[in-house]
């Protein structure tokens, strides 16, 4: 039997790449983002290795509770700690080290980078042994004295800044001119992941970075005889609390893991969609079996007429299926390295100075990889295998082809109804229910109405297509009528193809309608909390707002009410937790947070703390004392003395006192300033007034509400265009599904179109019957896919209203858009199909068996 | 002398290449009367449905020429052979001549459709009733008999006027008593309406229908009948050892 079902995929190899199309492109996603991370994460710690290759031990201040994967927070400890460190027995060698964040201000006056990765500013390590940076021959040299600096090899290219250039930069004070004296590599890299390093002078890094008197870390060197985890534990007893003691190890091993945290979210959206694929792939493989088996139904019934079993016939189907499986996911593997290769050129195209060489394919990714491949089409061939066991042997008799079978509609209808139930239960769970993992029963969910409604969709499939391709005939005479009956003869074809768009289509108009709602609610919320005319922030946040420039701002005479305010984390009841800064009596004069004067003079009067009434639990707080400690270890006891409720997020569960939170900090500067235009001044005669006291600080950001509202509009538009442009991938898988299924039809309609062209048909006319079969059954499915869109989006919509999420709001001129590329989709979708149809050779197509 | 429909001269065509090469025409030359109802018999692999596909313009020959009326086919781009087929040819196939999702009527206005004309009532009217389907116009195919679904394909072949129409084995999947009635109904297309037929068939019965049956052997013509009687066709078949 086996024999017989590789006969049949060698008859068809337009049907096998087709229908391998779809598996190859699901399992080039799934194997592609695990090469890709694989390879990333590997190639990191092979530098980070590399690099600390001279280091045995850190001694870093450290409190691993606070702060985010870049570590923005600054930690640091007396130098005296250096002193204590190098005299343990075992430490050949050791270095203090200053590690804190500086801004370089390009040419133009604009700081570089800062938005995503971090911009380093650094001491420059005299021991060779520890130091992992170099500066190769022909770089320049170390820098040795105030006033001077060395820059990254890959920022100073991509800035074009050579030897000899006076560069800005800016840390916590006003931009300052340093001389670039040397570039500086690490290992064989120019670059670290997009990061720009500035390194100085030790005594100069400890000016610019404001840490007279500090140190954050110190790099150790053992002696031959003493071992690295010896090392760190002879000198853990000897540094104050809140420093700590790693060996290399531990410390890469670290940063491993927090850049394969940065990149998770990487990995889980590429999943994502590789997920959408295979669920889309699976529908058009589905379809791709039934049309096989539909068309091989002599084939089949003349095998179970010599005696072949309904079971061996349904094995036959499934082989074939496993044939192509195994081939198309080899494909996608190769595919998904090729995948991997094309993300890593765009990243080199970007700049992103991730680290270079070759690529990770760890045997888990071809195990993954074909088991998804395999598994998906497989299970996806079962249903249309079973139905061949099911062919009578006397359909091998009869000339009868293709005649529409009439099932039972009820219960199509009662699957259908209670498919999608199921899945509308799992949606409603995972948005209102207080579930763990809530995210995955909307997901569920959401897969399984798609399933539903595939389901139900053959019964829609008339009745839709027939308001649809009405004004074919009258536009197109037969070919359009003829054009709108065949989306008709087969609706369970109809309906599988268009399902397979339909996912694509629901996705995309979900993301729209929650970007849509998204945007409304972030955009109310940011005007509720910023009703102030001016808002001045840092383009680098670690920089944050001078305090010199805030005292300026306060007295100049073009503006009114100036308020600071400072994010931070702090640590109560041993939880760390979001909390803001707030100067209590000026803080309503400018922005609008919810608390009251009273609470706010109560708060200024003890020091206390206001509570967040978003918190569920803010009443168990109120009246509470308790101990505030800070990152860099400043501790006092502090008591909730009121509440505050602001309407954007961000602020986390208290507000604080401004003079609570500048001794918590390293580095006394504000995270933002928000002001009010004085009495009589325009907007624009302010903003000229506060941008000239900005010019000094080049990393502060001068804006109007309405320059943050479109701000944060732009941040949002920016993710749906990613999202949208992944999920247009399953709308192209879907578009080959139709194709796929139209070449199909074409086979099965031979005759058909023979006796049309041998009656006058002409090849336009046949070309322009299936192309309008194509754009009938894709707007069909972006119909589908819309109703789904729309009741998925406005779900979640309702559901997260409690979050702040904004109103629910259709875009119906993006849905028409949808529809337009739907139909533009199906013309291209037909492409391949109609020319196959217009070219076929009459004489083949009327001659008998 | 009557007018001639269409001539064929020094036809020669070839399928295939070195040893796998058939001959299937070896140089025929022939004329088909109008407003005559030939036959073209031969027993299988003799070049009758060859020589049929070529003077319909569904096939092109290696060499010699097809002219139906004053058209030469050889010197005619796949569209103007399309719009001939159109306009001037009918076609009756052995079987699946009907498309399936369109009615009975539908399906003989087919023609008429594509080109985008109307169809002239009267005749649409005459070659319906003469057709006998009656109140089965609204049918679709899948619910007609096979002799039913023939004849709406013969009157789907005549409802457009063509100068002729091609038969291929019209009766071949058809009982004896539907056959005869199909026939019968060609017979009258030519007697009333002064259609010309051109038929293949190897059924000799069939061709005891026709004005003049043409035998075809190894692609040359070999004899030809007129006003035959179906032992005369007989006779000549066995001659011909099919």
């Amino acid at each position: 039997m086996l024999k017989v079902a590789l006969s049949g995929l060698r008859t068809n190899k337009v049907r096998l790449a087709l229908t391998s199309l779809a598996i190859v492109i699901g399992v080039a996603f799934v194997s592609g983002s695990f090469v890709f991370t694989d390879t990333i994460n590997a190639r990191f710690d092979a530098l980070l290795g590399d690099i600390s290759a001279g280091t045995d031990v850190y001694v870093r201040a450290a409190d691993p509770e606070f702060g985010n994967d870049f570590g923005q927070i600054i930690l640091s400890m007396p130098e005296e700690v250096f002193d204590t460190v190098s005299e343990v027995e075992g430490v050949a060698e050791a270095e203090a080290v200053i590690d804190g964040f500086a801004q370089l201000i390009g040419n133009d006056g604009v700081p570089i980078g800062g938005q995503g990765p971090p911009t380093l500013g650094t001491s420059w390590m005299l021991s060779r042994t520890l130091n992992p940076l170099q500066i190769r021959e022909g770089n320049g040299r170390a820098p040795n004295a105030p006033g001077e600096v060395a820059m990254d090899v890959g920022t100073a290219r991509v800035n074009a800044f050579t030897l000899g250039d006076d560069v800005v930069i800016q840390a916590t004070g006003p931009a300052k001119t340093f001389r670039l004296v040397g570039l500086a590599s690490f290992g064989e890299e120019d670059n670290l992941a997009g990061a720009t390093l500035l390194a100085f002078e030790f005594a100069e890094a400890q000016r610019v970075l404001d840490l007279d008197g500090r140190i954050t870390s110190i790099a150790i060197a053992a002696t031959p005889a003493v071992s690295p985890e010896d090392l760190a534990d002879r000198i853990r007893p000897v540094v104050p609390e809140g420093v700590i003691a790693i060996t290399v190890g531990e410390s890469n091993a670290q940063t491993s893991e927090q850049i394969a945290d940065a990149l998770g979210f990487l990995t889980i959206g590429l999943l994502a969609f590789a997920t959408v694929a295979v669920f889309v792939g699976a529908f058009i493989i589905t379809n791709t079996f039934r049309i096989i088996v539909a068309q091989r139904t002599r084939e089949l019934a003349l095998l179970r007429a010599i005696g072949a079993t309904g079971g061996q016939v349904t094995r036959m189907v499934v082989a074939e299926a496993f044939v192509i499986a195994v081939i198309s996911s080899i494909l996608g593997l190769i595919g998904g390295i090729v995948l991997a290769l094309s993300l890593q050129a765009l990243l080199r195209f970007a700049n992103a100075g991730f680290p270079e060489g070759p690529l990770t394919v760890l045997p888990r990714t071809a195990v993954i990889g074909l088991a998804v491949g395999i598994v998906v089409t497989v299970v996806s061939a079962l249903l249309p295998a079973r139905k061949a066991a099911s062919i009578p042997p006397i359909a091998a008799m009869t000339a009868v082809l293709s005649a529409p079978t009439r099932k039972s509609l009820t219960m199509r209808a009662a699957w259908g109804v209670a498919i999608t139930a199921i899945g509308v239960v799992s949606l409603a769970a995972g948005l209102l229910a207080p579930v763990s993992n809530a995210i995955w029963f909307v997901a569920i969910g959401a897969l399984v109405v798609f399933v539903g409604i595939s389901v139900l969709a053959p019964l829609a499939a008339g009745p839709i297509t027939s308001v649809l391709g009405w004004p074919l005939p009258r536009l197109f005479g037969v070919p359009g009528d003829l054009a709108s009956q065949n989306t008709r003869r087969q609706p369970r074809r109809t309906a599988s193809t268009a399902s397979a768009l339909m996912i694509g289509v629901a996705l995309v108009v979900f993301v729209a309608i929650f970007g849509a709602s998204v945007k409304s609610s972030v955009g109310a919320a940011l005007a509720d909390v910023f009703p102030a005319d001016l808002t001045i922030t840092s383009t680098n946040f670690t920089a944050g707002v001078s305090p010199a420039f805030t005292d300026q701002l306060r007295a100049a005479p073009e503006i009114g009410d100036v308020t600071p305010l400072g994010f931070t984390q702090i640590r109560v009841d041993e939880e760390v937790v979001s909390a803001t800064s707030v100067e209590p009596d000026s803080v309503n004069r400018v922005i609008a947070l919810g608390a009251s004067d009273t609470d706010l003079a109560a708060m200024a009067d003890r020091n206390g703390l206001l509570v967040n009434r978003e918190d569920a639990e803010y009443e168990q707080w109120l009246g509470r004392t308790f101990d505030v400690e800070f990152p860099n270890g400043a501790s006092a006891p502090a008591t909730v003395v009121g509440t505050f409720e602001a309407s954007a997020d961000g602020f986390g569960r208290f507000l604080m006192t401004r003079d609570r939170y500048l001794t918590g900090i390293e580095t006394e500067v504000d995270s933002l300033v928000s002001a009010n235009v004085a009495v009589g001044v325009t907007l624009d005669e302010a903003r000229t007034a506060v941008e000239e006291l900005a010019a000094p600080f080049p990393n502060l950001q001068v804006q109007t509400t309405s320059e943050i509202l479109a701000t944060a509009e732009a941040q949002i538009n920016g993710l749906l265009t990613i999202f949208s442009a992944l999920l247009a991938l399953a709308i192209i898988i879907a578009v080959l599904g139709i194709t796929n299924t139209l070449a199909l039809s074409i086979i099965e309609r031979t005759r058909e179109i023979g006796l049309l062209r041998a009656v006058g048909m002409a090849r336009r006319q046949v070309r322009r019957m299936i192309r309008w079969e194509a754009v009938l059954i894709a707007v069909f499915g972006a119909i589908l896919g819309m109703i789904a869109g729309i009741g998925l989006g406005w779900a979640v919509v309702t559901a997260l209203a409690d979050e702040g999420l904004g109103t629910f709001s259709i875009p119906f001129g993006q849905l028409l858009v949808y529809i337009v590329i739907a139909a533009v989709a199906g013309v291209i979708a037909a492409i391949y199909p109609a020319r196959k149809a217009a070219r076929m050779n009459i004489l083949e197509a009327i001659s008998y068996e | 002398m009557t007018a001639i429909a269409v001539r064929v001269a020094d036809a020669v065509k070839t399928y295939g290449k070195g040893d796998a090469a058939v001959i299937a025409l070896r140089g025929v030359t022939a004329e088909f009367a109008a407003a005559r109802f030939t036959a073209i018999m031969g027993p299988s692999g003799s070049g009758k449905s060859t020589l049929l596909h070529c003077l319909a313009g569904l096939d092109s020959l290696d060499s010699g020429t097809v002219h139906l009326g004053d058209t030469e086919l050889g010197s005619l781009s796949d569209k103007d052979l399309t719009i001939l087929r159109r306009e001037q040819v009918g076609f009756v196939f052995q079987a699946f001549n009907l498309v399936p999702t369109l009615n009975a009527e539908d399906n003989i206005l087919l023609p008429l459709a594509i080109a985008g004309t109307r169809p002239d009532d009267d005749w649409y009217h005459t070659v319906v009733n003469a057709v006998g389907l009656g109140d089965r116009l609204t049918h679709r195919p899948s619910e007609l008999s096979g002799g039913q679904q023939q004849r709406v394909a013969a009157a789907r072949a005549l409802v457009t006027r063509p100068k002729i129409v091609f038969a291929d084995e019209p009766s071949g999947n058809l009982d004896s008593k539907s056959g005869g009635e199909l026939l019968t109904f060609m017979r009258h297309a030519v007697d009333e309406f002064g259609q010309t037929i051109i038929m293949v068939t190897h059924d000799p019965f069939s061709a005891s229908h026709a004005d003049r049956v043409v035998f075809l052997d190894d692609g040359h013509i070999v004899d030809e009948i007129h006003d035959p009687e179906a032992e005369d066709i007989l006779d000549k078949m066995k001659s011909l050892g099919d």
